[in-house]
């Protein structure tokens, strides 16, 4: 497992998750989250989107994927933030690209710009840290 | 119309959830590419050990399986989403969105874990014609333990 040292400012990572019809539905189910609006393609056209969005979780947790996978264990990640800019539609392709922006002490800070295939930002504002433990 | 700030710190909970395993497993499924469940269940294409391979996870320093740090969306958002339809707010849901959000860890979740979520309306605001509210929850676990706090921010467009 990466330690300490092997945490640098300005390494990247790169997550890539695409949005297939039913991952707002599997999502549902493991996270327990039915609103309509993720579930029935009319609802969603009644809020104005072009059918259903993807719950703003769903886009969270893959954030939240990308940094642990870079912290090297999900035990490290300690926050996480993010603002949620534009909605996530079936079809879409999300990019998540992250920096490491800090390592102070054992705190590992890093940034992350969330795209569309469209290079649009679905999050603003992206941010993660991790406590890496002493060895 | 701006949510009165008579609601200011009114609260919500405590909602009870247990961590089974398999709910954990779907969790994981579910985020990482698979399929959850039981019937055309498909695993993920790339969870961390620690997540998911049972014999990884024995073998890693946590002794065993844990769940990935987003799985509180699977608990926490209970007293944000019974505050954005509660009646006394009186929200348009339809015109409601997600508008932020914010994790702390401050422990790890195992599958037995029971844990208990509590909320409270932190801040109401209002800018042009947009309404914010935001809802602070906590998480302790069956050892009276912190694990988890959550900053909710749900965006109304007037």
């Amino acid at each position: 497992m990466k330690r300490l040292q092997d945490f640098t400012v300005g390494d990247t990572f790169v997550l890539v998750r695409e949005v297939d019809p039913y991952r707002p539905i599997y999502y549902a189910a493991a996270s327990g989250d039915f609103n309509p609006i993720h579930i029935d393609a009319n609802v969603g056209r009644a809020a104005g989107y072009q059918g259903v969005i993807l719950q703003g979780m769903c886009t969270f947790s893959w954030l939240a994927d990308a940094c642990g996978a870079y912290f090297g264990d999900p035990g490290r990640v300690r926050r996480v933030r993010a603002r949620f800019t534009r909605p996530v539609q079936v079809g879409d392709v999300i990019r998540f690209e992250g920096r490491c922006t800090a390592v102070e002490g054992r705190a590992v800070r890093v940034e992350v710009a969330a795209t569309n295939q469209r290079g649009e930002e679905v999050l603003k504002g992206a941010t993660a840290e991790a406590s890496v433990e002493e060895t | 119309m701006p949510i009165d700030r008579k609601h200011l710190g009114r609260r919500y909970g405590p909602f009870v959830f247990e961590a089974g395993l398999e709910r954990i497993r779907d969790f994981v499924a579910a985020v990482g590419g698979g399929v959850p469940g039981r019937v055309f269940a498909a695993p993920p294409s790339d969870p961390h050990p620690s997540t998911w391979d049972p014999a990884a996870a024995r073998a890693s320093r946590h002794g065993g399986l844990v769940a990935p740090p987003a799985f509180a969306a699977a608990f926490a958002i209970q007293p944000f989403a019974v505050a954005c339809s509660d009646p006394e707010l009186g929200l348009d849901v339809l015109r409601l969105v997600h508008g932020e959000q914010e994790f702390e860890w401050l422990g790890l979740i195992r599958p037995g874990d029971v844990l208990e979520t509590t909320g409270e309306i932190t801040r109401i605001a209002d800018r042009g014609n947009l309404d914010f509210l935001e809802v602070t929850t906590t998480t302790r676990n069956q050892r009276d333990q912190v694990v988890v706090r959550g900053v909710w921010t749900a965006i109304i467009r007037n």
